[in-house]
């Protein structure tokens, strides 16, 4: 059967990912440390290779990588021409507009709008009719609001912790995330087995119990 | 902003000396090949009104790179040739008796993400044939194509071979709104199953289709996916797509093995009316090309002529993506 090229995101997901792919049955001791570009599994079914989240959709799509994982935050702000076969049930939490608790935004206002996600975050107030105004900032959202730099922010919360340490509740839900596999279009047809063996693997274990 | 006035815009390359050659003697390859099989080159503009590209569903306007004329007109570089070979045979062409069939080579330019490194000026070859019906003129393209492909040293490529109304019949049974129908195609583009098994739960799908559609997604295989289609479609409009699938397969039965049915893809622009195919390899990262029956595009440019046809994405045949 065909190698797959694997790519995974590095952060938030791995953990959980690793455990996830570890329960499907499939063994890989990630490299730590070593410059090594990528690594087997014990059953040499896949090489993986470990990315910025944000680089995996553009590995995937390009055919560099055959499939990758990646949260939908990234998906819905990148929008790659890939198939999505899986939701893995994993690194759940949810894409929210969030304001300053003594500085709720105006109703018809005209915001000024700081995240990491400009093009969901646009997309997302034009369905709703406000207007606002973008600023792209690569991290660190949560304290725009207080140095002035936007009326609110629209980012990704898990507890709500961040976002109370810093005096900003959600006014609104964009939407729940989760990581997906993704599969490139042409290797979805070329490597179909491997493929498909890869989701079953899968899909056994996260919905194990449905 | 400061840029070199020696840079090219992203997305655009210079072909030197091998590449240019190599694209030649390509062309003239492939010339031969359309020429013996009694297809003409035509040559389209490389700007037309943005309108060519909007009419029907083809989806491709929007990526087009658009300016105006001084009439505040709006033009578009060529973003693709079907709507070229719709709007000549609607005018220049319009009383000509019989089928026409013609070849084109040439540049296609479309805005890419630029981040994604993809190229703004693609080089596509490809044919039409039009005011011909039916099963042999679908075979006719295929081989065409195929042939073609082999002349270029593509020795592995897959036909996926698939018909927009296998899908359509069994969403039409569905009787969903603009927004739903968008949602459940999306699920299927996306080859999510437990996606769009759950969406069909919450708009209240009928048991039957929910199966045939879950059916479906898996329908990819040699002919043995066409009895499984076959057995559990009960819309005529599918069931006769799928007759016509197993008919064609028969009349290309010197690609064996290599032609592969493929009922999995959806036509989510809803822009062929008939059959639909993509060519695959192996050892190429992106389609070669594809192509399909689109009946209903020249009708919109006012003419009423069946047309089937394909194109090659060069960069994909001769590896220089």
């Amino acid at each position: 059967m065909d190698t797959l090229l694997f790519a995974l995101p590095k952060g938030r997901l791995q953990d959980a990912l690793m455990d996830l792919i570890g329960r499907a049955g499939i063994h890989v001791d990630l490299p730590g440390v070593s410059r090594r570009l990528t690594f087997p599994d014990r059953d040499n079914r896949f090489a993986f290779v470990s990315l910025k989240p944000a680089d995996v959709p553009t590995y995937v799509e390009s055919g560099a990588a055959d499939v990758g994982v990646v949260g939908s935050d990234v998906l819905r702000e990148c929008e790659p021409d890939v198939y999505e076969p899986l939701d893995l049930r994993i690194g759940l939490c949810r894409l929210v507009v969030a304001a300053p608790l003594d500085r709720p935004l105006a109703e018809g206002g005209q915001w000024k709008i700081a995240t990491k996600y400009p093009r969901t975050a646009a997309r997302f107030f034009a369905e709703n009719n406000d207007h606002v105004h973008i600023v792209k900032l690569e991290g660190s959202v949560e304290i725009a609001p207080q140095l002035g730099l936007a009326d609110a922010i629209v980012d990704l919360v898990e507890t709500g912790r961040t976002l109370r340490e810093n005096g900003l509740v959600v006014t609104k839900e964009v939407g729940h995330i989760s990581a997906k596999l993704i599969v490139n279009r042409t290797v979805m047809k070329t490597k179909r087995e491997a493929v498909q063996r890869l989701l079953k693997d899968l899909d056994g274990v996260i919905y194990a119990n449905h | 902003m400061i840029r070199s006035l020696l840079a090219l815009p992203p997305g655009f390359r210079d072909l030197l000396f091998e590449e240019a050659d190599r694209r030649r003697a390509t062309e003239s390859l492939l010339a031969t090949e359309f020429s013996t099989a009694g297809y003409r080159e035509i040559r389209p503009s490389t700007i037309e009104f943005l309108d060519t590209y909007t009419l029907g569903n083809q989806g491709i306007g929007e990526r087009a790179f658009k300016f105006l004329d001084r009439d505040d007109h709006l033009l578009a570089l060529r973003a693709d040739f079907t709507p070229a070979v719709a709007r000549i045979v609607s005018s220049r062409l319009r009383n000509s008796t019989g089928s026409l069939r013609f070849w084109y080579s040439g540049d296609v330019f479309r805005r890419p993400d630029p981040k994604r490194g993809d190229y703004s000026e693609v080089w596509q070859v490809g044919a039409e044939l039009l005011g011909a019906n039916g099963l042999s003129s679908d075979a006719e393209v295929i081989n065409l194509a195929m042939q073609c492909l082999e002349r270029l040293g593509c020795s592995d490529v897959r036909i996926h071979l698939n018909h927009a109304n296998v899908f359509r019949g069994v969403i039409a049974a569905l009787q969903l709104d603009d927004s739903s129908r968008e949602k459940v195609k999306s699920f299927i583009d996306h080859k999510d199953a437990r996606g769009l098994a759950d969406q069909l739960r919450n708009i209240g799908a009928a048991p039957e289709t929910v199966h045939q559609l879950q059916l479906l997604a898996r329908c990819i295989g040699d002919a043995s996916v066409l009895d499984v289609a076959e057995g559990a479609m009960t819309q005529s409009d599918s069931q006769e797509a799928i007759a016509h699938l197993r008919a064609l397969g028969r009349s290309l039965a010197r690609w064996g093995d290599r032609i592969v049915y493929d009922l999995t893809e959806i036509d989510e622009m809803e822009y062929y009316t008939g059959i639909m195919f993509t060519f695959f390899s192996a050892s190429a990262h992106r389609e070669l090309g594809n192509g399909g029956r689109y009946d209903s595009l020249v009708r919109e440019f006012g003419v009423d002529l069946p047309a089937v046809g394909f194109s090659l994405a060069m960069d994909a045949v001769l590896g220089t993506l």
